[in-house]
């Protein structure tokens, strides 16, 4: 019995002023008031617990999706589990409920090679190029899969990133950083993905290339492609996202349109400097 | 002074034979380096992968031999043999993968881990070749001796000193480059070999990009396979095959490798050749050159060898310590450090 003192059977025996027989007690459930709303998601990491390896769990019930055609951004202060839940979602974590499922079919057991064959491109936030080699051999090594022709994806690419084109022979290290983002990207995309996953594709470029990633990434978002991304960014991020997720402590804290995140007080508060 | 017959004494004591030598060293350290890049450790049983390599081939070569063949027109029987020694070398080096590397890489394990491991497959490899062929000294060249013998060429130009140019010597630098020229075209221009070069660069990566890792290590050591039995059978045909030769041989190979750069394909070449120079430079008496140039009167009494060639792996290994401490890399950039 619960602590509702209404609800409470002392004196209750008296059956001539109560009818023993007892009246229905089912409750209404009052929902979460914050809607997930991961009805249509194109790719989603449902419910998501685990952690990495036998270690502690990091991710606890966390949720994270993305509709077709759209951006959906992870935010979140530092170590909330940000690139943990997209490594979740991509098969680098031991997640031990929950489940992932990419266009409604279920891929949580399959490997994170398994899952590029099924269509997901994965960008990491570091070591995310082939460094001692061309850019084009960078491309070509993206489409390692593809047994077609991939010279149309590789001028789709180009075009999308034309300082690539200039610089196809040159070693993809050697590049700048906001370049060889663009290379990391550009070879994820060699697989034709049906769903990109970045993760902190802006981490340590300048604010001006920041802004060109950020109008590149929208670019690519405009293919067709959706995009699930991880920011530090949170305030940029969450102005080009259709739906973003603050996570704190590998749980989720806040979701919502990415306008209604902005706005939201105690996101501004907590997470966007007021 | 007779700069011509200083020239040629040169030639035939120092730089041919170290251009022969270097080409051994050069393949050799070519499989040093390509184990180092795509299974990262550095393989210890390489000396002895290139002494089993051999073995096969000399006995095929034996067995040719029996049957009443005396070298392929001017080229030596060996060859025949070749293809035969790097398949037995090939199963052998996939066989000791399946039976020892692979088990710690499913395990994850550190690369030092495999360098002992490497160790112990060394000392079986050796045991194993010693056990067939036994441990004496082994020839198996035959065909013709000579291009270009001393007592020809001494006719052809009327010089005092003699140039002779060993078929072996020719073979060596021959098939040393077709093996190079091969091995780079493999690595820059098809899918395979650039695969190979993706995962050296970034397992991780290579493998998010559908790069299959198992594949990409048997075709390295198929590869390494080929070079190895290619050096091995050089080697033996410019010099002699003996088990324990082969072993030490490890030592100016690795130094090739690391003076070139660990991983560096072309540093590997490239430190072949200033291990092997430096090697016969420095441990030949230079006493004849110099009395060709040094006027009349003015010949050295001593031999001017710098260090006799029972030091010569000293030689490597003085090298290996001047490129270390002034370019840790190596020479051409390396993966190491």
């Amino acid at each position: 019995m619960s602590d509702n003192p209404y609800q409470n059977d002392r004196g209750n025996m008296d059956f001539s002023i109560v009818n023993p027989r007892e009246g229905g007690d089912m409750q209404p459930s009052p929902g979460t008031g914050h809607a997930m709303s991961t009805a249509s998601a194109f790719l989603i990491g449902d419910t998501m617990t685990g952690g990495y390896g036998n270690g502690p769990n990091i991710l606890h019930d966390c949720t994270i999706a993305v509709d077709a055609g759209e951006i959906a951004v992870i935010v979140g202060p530092n170590g909330a589990g940000k690139s943990t839940a997209m490594k979740a979602v991509f098969g680098m974590l031991n997640v031990r409920q929950g489940s992932v499922r990419l266009d409604g079919e279920d891929i949580t057991d399959l490997t994170p090679q398994a899952r590029v064959a099924k269509g997901m491109g994965f960008v990491p936030q570091t070591n995310n190029i082939f460094a001692s080699m061309s850019v084009e051999e960078n491309l070509e090594m993206g489409a390692f899969i593809r047994r077609d022709d991939i010279r149309e994806t590789m001028e789709q690419v180009y075009e999308l990133f034309p300082i690539l084109k200039d610089k196809r022979r040159q070693a993809a290290g050697e590049l700048s950083g906001g370049q060889r983002q663009q290379v990391a990207v550009g070879r994820a995309l060699m697989t034709k993905p049906k769903v990109l996953m970045l993760d902190e594709p802006t981490a340590g470029v300048s604010p001006i290339v920041m802004d060109e990633l950020f109008d590149r990434i929208i670019e690519v978002s405009r293919t067709g492609i959706p995009i699930l991304m991880v920011e530090q960014n949170a305030r940029q991020a969450l102005e080009i996202a259709d739906k973003g997720y603050v996570l704190v402590q590998g749980r989720n804290a806040h979701t919502g349109t990415g306008k209604e995140l902005l706005e939201d007080p105690e996101v501004r508060r907590s997470f966007l400097g007021g | 002074m007779d700069f011509l017959n200083a020239f040629v004494a040169l030639l035939n004591f120092v730089i041919i034979p170290a251009t022969a030598y270097g080409a051994q060293l050069a393949l050799g350290a070519l499989g040093v380096t390509l184990i180092y890049g795509i299974l990262r450790f550095s393989n210890f049983a390489h000396g002895d992968t290139m002494a089993f390599g051999t073995m096969v081939v000399i006995l095929c070569t034996w067995g040719l031999q029996a049957l009443g063949m005396d070298g392929i027109g001017p080229l030596p029987t060996a060859l025949l043999a070749l293809p035969v020694g790097i398949a037995a070398t090939g199963l052998l080096v996939i066989g000791t993968d399946r039976a020892v590397y692979r088990f710690y890489r499913t395990q994850k394990a550190k690369p030092v881990i495999y360098v002992i491991a490497s160790l112990g497959v060394m000392f079986i490899m050796n045991g194993i070749v010693r056990f067939i062929i036994g441990v004496d000294d082994q020839r198996f060249g035959d065909g013709e001796r000579f291009i270009i013998s001393a007592r020809t060429f001494r006719e052809m130009t009327g010089l005092e000193e003699g140039l002779a140019f060993r078929t072996s010597q020719g073979l060596t630098i021959a098939v040393a480059v077709i093996a190079v020229v091969l091995l780079f075209w493999f690595l820059n221009r098809t899918r395979t070999g650039k695969s190979m070069r993706a995962f050296s660069d970034n397992e991780d990566l290579a493998l998010l990009s559908g790069i299959n890792p198992e594949r990409v290590v048997m075709i390295t050591w198929l590869i390494v396979a080929a070079l190895a039995t290619t050096a091995g059978v050089l080697y033996g045909l410019d010099k002699s095959f003996k088990p324990f030769t082969y072993f030490q041989l490890l030592l100016p190979i690795f130094a090739a490798a690391i003076v070139g750069g660990l991983g560096n394909p072309v540093g590997a070449i490239l430190g072949g050749f200033v291990i092997a120079f430096s090697e016969v430079g420095v441990t030949y008496a230079f006493r004849k050159v110099v009395t060709y140039l040094a006027p009349g009167g003015w010949e050295p009494e001593g031999l001017l060898q710098l260090l006799s060639t029972d030091y010569k792996f000293a030689v490597s290994f003085g090298i290996l310590l001047i490129v270390l401490l002034f370019r840790p890399t190596g020479i051409m950039k390396g993966k190491s450090v």
